[in-house]
């Protein structure tokens, strides 16, 4: 059920918000245990949000997203419920604070479900890191979900949430939406406010959305974006109204396809977005082979830059203010350095360890400011795309979901893994990616569109106008 | 090259530790890493830098006296707290 239609029967008192919460909650207890999207299940919370939900319909007062059960992803700060980051430096972390965007929809009192599952501190594409242990698939429970916000993307596809909140700094909403079959919107960098996401790299990290449909993303972010005195990077530029595009006509648009993003993917992955392009010209949108030269030193760049900002980020946690302490530490030194060894995993460890060493004096020049050369030229090119284009279309990811075990254990594969997403991080640009085909293994395959900062309207409106026509096949799950 | 004495200094500024073995693999880890990051070094750096920058920091807020958490909410969190303050081990 999409979100416009909830909302009417929510209105409509067709079902009354007590009654849809407990539908879900119902859904999880009888199937996450085998997926494991959420970390933290609000059952009880839920219920109780859920009558004040229906209270506010009652007496004619419903918003947008009264009595909406969301899943919210478990690096997003919730007043009073458990933010673990997937982290067990965060296992008991309880934060005093909502972050913006839960203050927004709670004022409308959203529901919210529980905090989903992630890659630790939002670092990998498979959501195995977790702490918690890993998410599985449900169009295959052997097969990862892709991450960060593989949790969150998991939740959606299993019908365990309305829609789901996510954060994406390389394209963690957007890979594991295409390895789960569902919808992942990234908004463009300062469109949602970042105050209360658990820093990752703050130049690159932003909340985005993963729902069933380009208009329910829409939907949401509707409800999410706009500035905030809280976090000097947000915008007043956003315009708000999501989905007003959706349903219109697009065949004036103009579609770029950057050559380069074809040449590292698997042939069913090429195939099925290019046949999706296909059905853009049908409609009488114009194909325009177009050309990114730098994603070749994307990856590298986008690794340098992001673990630069989280090795920064992540000194924080050093066992003394809160979070994990160890019971190891004689002195202040020993004591920050056995908590950290102790709280972060292996990813984490060596993020940092990547990050310090592109700071490094000696190596500074060469890696972190060469990187950031890249991130300016990236953009450049980008800009240019843009004058001839309205969005550019290219694959989510290089494969479907792979075997869990497969390949998350080795740093170098994962990383090139990420290099059809990151460079929209970098430019700080919005792209949305819904399913194109499915590959031999009946996995979801992810195409993304990209568009131009702060025009969200059109990538939804394209992406919408595809879903529409797509055959999307359910979750075994 | 990296070597396991580079992965202990930066392990050191990263206020990691590891045991040998883990400073072994660590340092296998680093060393295929870094070969990737060296992708960066071969960027042609005579291109200049395009000013465009994706964020507008000009609409920032005055910087103003506001309201703060009560001290015994942000204690909430510590591990070990006496009276008003978070305990750390003794330095002195």
């Amino acid at each position: 059920m999409d979100l416009v239609t909830m909302r009417e029967k929510l209105d409509k008192k067709e079902i009354s918000a007590v009654e849809l919460t407990q539908s879900y909650l119902d859904k999880i207890k009888e199937k996450d245990k085998e997926l494991n999207s959420y970390i933290t299940v609000c059952e009880d919370a839920a219920i109780e949000q859920a009558k004040a939900a229906q209270e506010m319909i009652d007496s004619g007062n419903a918003g947008a997203f009264t009595g909406l059960p969301i899943s919210v992803k478990d690096n997003i700060c919730t007043n009073g419920v458990k933010t673990t980051c997937a982290s067990k430096m965060l296992a008991d972390f309880v934060p005093i604070y909502d972050a913006t965007v839960m203050e927004k929809l709670n004022k409308e009192k959203i529901v919210m479900l529980g905090k989903t599952n992630m890659d630790e501190f939002a670092m990998g594409g498979s959501s195995q890191t977790s702490y918690f242990g890993g998410v599985k698939n449900p169009y295959d429970t052997s097969r990862v979900t892709g991450g960060s916000s593989g949790g969150a993307a998991a939740s959606v596809a299993a019908g365990l949430c309305a829609a789901a909140l996510g954060s994406d700094t390389g394209g963690s909403v957007r890979q594991p939406a295409s390895f789960c079959g569902v919808t992942g919107l990234k908004p463009t960098y300062g469109a949602v406010s970042r105050w209360g996401l658990i820093a990752f790299a703050s130049s690159l990290d932003q909340i985005g959305v993963l729902a069933n449909s380009a208009a329910d993303t829409g939907y949401m972010l509707n409800g999410i974006y706009g500035r905030d005195f809280n976090d000097a990077t947000s915008s007043a530029k956003s315009k708000g109204d999501y989905t007003r595009l959706a349903g219109t006509d697009i065949s004036k648009l103009k579609i770029g396809i950057p050559k380069e993003f074809f040449d590292g993917v698997t042939d069913e992955v090429k195939t099925a977005v290019l046949k999706a392009a296909d059905y853009y010209k049908a409609l009488g949108c114009e194909l325009v082979e177009c050309s990114l030269p730098s994603l070749e030193y994307a990856v590298s760049a986008y690794y340098l830059i992001s673990s630069a900002e989280a090795a920064s980020n992540l000194s924080r946690f050093d066992g003394i203010k809160y979070g994990y302490r160890s019971g190891l530490g004689e002195d202040f030194n020993d004591l920050i350095k056995a908590s950290r060894r102790e709280g972060f995993g292996d990813e984490v460890k060596r993020r940092i360890m990547l990050g310090n060493y592109a700071l490094c004096s000696g190596y500074y020049d060469a890696y972190y400011k060469n990187a950031t050369r890249i991130r300016t030229q990236i953009r450049k090119e980008y800009a240019d795309i843009f004058e001839k284009c309205n969005v550019i279309l290219t694959p989510t990811a290089p494969t479907t979901a792979y075997k869990i075990g497969e390949q998350e254990h080795d740093p170098v594969k994962m990383y090139l893994a990420d290099i059809c997403t990151v460079t929209v991080n970098i430019a700080g640009l919005p792209a949305i990616s819904t399913t194109c085909g499915y590959g031999e293994n009946g996995m979801p395959i992810g195409m993304s569109l990209t568009g131009r900062a702060f025009d969200e309207q059109t990538i939804i409106a394209v992406c919408d106008r595809f879903e529409r026509d797509f055959d999307r096949k359910e979750a075994r799950i | 090259m990296f070597n396991t004495e580079l992965t202990r200094h930066l392990a050191e500024l990263s206020k990691l530790e590891f045991t040998d073995a883990e400073l072994d693999k660590m340092t296998n880890d680093m060393t295929n890493i870094i070969a990737v990051m060296d992708k960066v070094c071969g960027f042609d750096t005579s291109k200049k830098p395009y000013a465009l920058d994706a964020v507008d920091y000009k609409d920032l807020r005055r910087d103003e006296h506001g309201e703060s958490y009560p001290t015994e909410k942000i204690l909430e969190n510590a591990d070990i707290k006496r009276g008003a303050t978070f305990v750390v081990p003794k330095v002195v």
